[in-house]
């Protein structure tokens, strides 16, 4: 397409699509300034790009100049940032439409988007349930056909966990491929913009454009942008490996019949599969649950109502002004893990929490390693240890919260890509099968997703 | 571990937070579960001596030393609760404790 009245009438069609899903809760940009910025969007966009025309949704902890940025939190309410992120930029210079911010758990954290100022997104196909986080705005879009693609960010499985609920794509890229320039911190070492899309070949297509280097940030690799695989015919010559500790006895039946018949596809396809051991898998989410909260009290200690955002006035002088503005604007979630993250580093515990994580991210790194150095390609599991949960159902319990990120923590503490893909449903909810790859090795995962998603029967019950 | 009300309380002051007395017992429950939660990484035997994994780059880049404004769209003083002259506006330092 480079047509640009085709542009136009994608950009309304996009736009009335969004406005549809209303009821979901999960663009937090009104209908009115959506429709205007798509129209100028479209009328603005390069028709030489290879997204030219594809409207993106964002999410909401992302800067865009179009929309405000609010990380889904009153502390950052009505805030425009002065820059944009550089995959943002990216996006715009390939002709993609930015379709809205996407509502997401406050600052990223929350596995179910409930931990929103702005309320809850619902699931697209069950409105009692949650559609995971802390992406789950962006993959309630992509999965309600508002848009073909989104970008999310993970700091512990943000964008898979939400996509394995809502069933349709999402990637996380290895630590470094993509830049973060843009994206507003929350655990440093852990955090990557990442993609939903309603297929592989969507999330793809907008990964290989985000990717790439960027002078702008330092933590992002000196690397050309991700080279998009051709669809294979077979997975001949792939070695997959089954990590055991991700089929655990009390993993939810129909998740575990929905795996062994993909990783029965996968030797179909001609693919290897081999039994393999991360023997450190348990101990990721306490890990992570360390690390994440540690490096979030010092990134959010920036907010405090001095140099941007709203400034919730009550006392007399500057420390009670940063108190009653962080008290007021932070929600209950980010209050509890910046109390954690200060504990965790405080004096007198720092080594038997922070240090002691760090050796057993360590640790939990080189389990990887060991497995990819014995020829394994690629690990197979489940994204997520049950469907879709009820909302409501762990507000109340954080650590029965944190633990639903139980199989996807690992690829973050470990710095590697990973790719969640629908691979069936029980009573009707989606299940989402997970690649983790070698770092950098972003095209090997994809061929093994583009081959599995085009003969694993996704929308039928297992 | 447990972690008492004086705790939160103290936690909350180094992290600049207010809390209030209502969420007071929830929140000091809510944070002795999870720091007992994380507390079983103490029976994970790991050398002492082992290198810290870092995720990234092995060598960051290092940027030329050059003050190089950042363009942005709008002004800072579009963006602050309080501005004047060249100036963030806050109350008084007021008196910070011994910490």
């Amino acid at each position: 397409m480079s047509d640009p009245s085709e542009a136009l009438a994608i950009a309304k069609a996009a736009a009335d699509r969004i406005v549809n899903a209303k009821r979901l809760n999960a663009c937090l940009t009104p209908p009115k300034d959506l429709r205007a910025s798509l129209v100028r969007q479209a009328q603005a966009a390069h028709p030489s790009g290879v997204l030219y025309g594809m409207p993106v949704a964002v999410k909401d902890n992302i800067c865009t100049l179009e929309f405000t940025t609010t990380c889904g939190s009153k502390i950052l309410g009505g805030y425009h940032s002065p820059y944009e992120a550089t995959a943002v930029a990216k996006l715009k210079a390939a002709g993609a439409l930015i379709a809205g911010k996407a509502n997401c758990d406050e600052f990223g954290m929350g596995s179910s988007t409930e931990h929103s100022a702005y309320g809850r997104t619902l699931h697209p196909s069950d409105r009692h349930r949650v559609p995971g986080g802390s992406s789950g705005g962006s993959a309630a879009l992509v999965a309600a056909g508002a848009v073909p693609a989104a970008l999310g960010s993970e700091t512990g499985g943000s964008v898979r966990q939400p996509a394995s609920f809502c069933g349709v794509v999402g990637i996380k890229p290895t630590y470094g491929r993509v830049s973060r320039w843009g994206l507003v911190a929350f655990g440093s070492s852990l955090d990557q913009i990442g993609v939903v899309g309603r297929s592989v070949h969507d999330a793809a297509r907008v990964l290989s454009v985000i990717s790439g280097r960027d002078p702008k940030d330092s933590t992002c690799e000196d690397r050309d942008p991700l080279r998009l695989p051709t669809v294979p015919e077979s997975l001949q010559g792939f070695v997959i490996g089954i990590p055991k500790e991700y089929f655990p006895p009390d993993l939810d039946p129909g998740v575990r019949r929905a795996c062994d018949r993909a990783i029965r596809l996968l030797k179909e396809l001609g693919a290897a599969v081999r039994d393999v051991s991360l023997p450190h898998t348990p101990y990721a989410v306490p890990t992570y649950y360390i690390v994440a909260p540690a490096e979030a009290s010092s990134n959010l200690a920036r907010y405090d109502g001095a140099r941007y955002g709203p400034r919730f006035d009550g006392g007399e002088d500057v420390r009670a002004l940063y108190r009653h503005t962080r008290g007021e604007g932070f929600g209950a979630e980010v209050r509890r893990r910046i109390l954690v993250g200060t504990y965790v580093l405080s004096s007198g515990y720092y080594d038997a929490y922070y240090r002691k994580a760090q050796q057993v991210r360590a640790l939990i790194a080189q389990d990887f390693r060991h497995v990819f150095d014995r020829g394994v390609d690629l690990v197979f599991t489940p994204t997520t240890p049950t469907p879709a949960f009820k909302a409501g159902e762990k507000t109340d319990d954080p650590v029965a919260m944190y633990l639903s990120d139980i199989f996807t923590v690992t690829a973050n503490l470990a710095g590697l890509p990973a790719l969640s893909l629908p691979i069936g449903r029980i009573k009707g909810l989606p299940i989402g099968g997970q690649f983790i790859g070698q770092a950098f090795l972003e095209d090997e995962m994809l061929e093994a997703a583009y081959a599995l998603e085009r003969v694993v029967p996704a929308g039928d019950e297992v | 571990m447990s972690v008492t009300r004086e705790q939160v309380l103290k936690i909350a002051e180094l992290a600049e937070l207010e809390v209030d007395e209502e969420t007071l017992p929830a929140l000091a429950e809510q944070m002795s579960r999870i720091l007992d939660y994380v507390a079983q990484l103490s029976g994970v035997v790991a050398s002492d001596g082992a290198r810290p994994f870092i995720p990234g780059p092995d060598a960051l880049r290092f940027r030329p030393d050059e003050v190089k404004p950042i363009p942005l769209a709008l002004d800072v003083s579009a963006l602050a609760p309080a501005f004047k002259e060249g100036f963030f506006l806050v109350p008084k330092l007021g008196q910070f404790g011994e910490e």
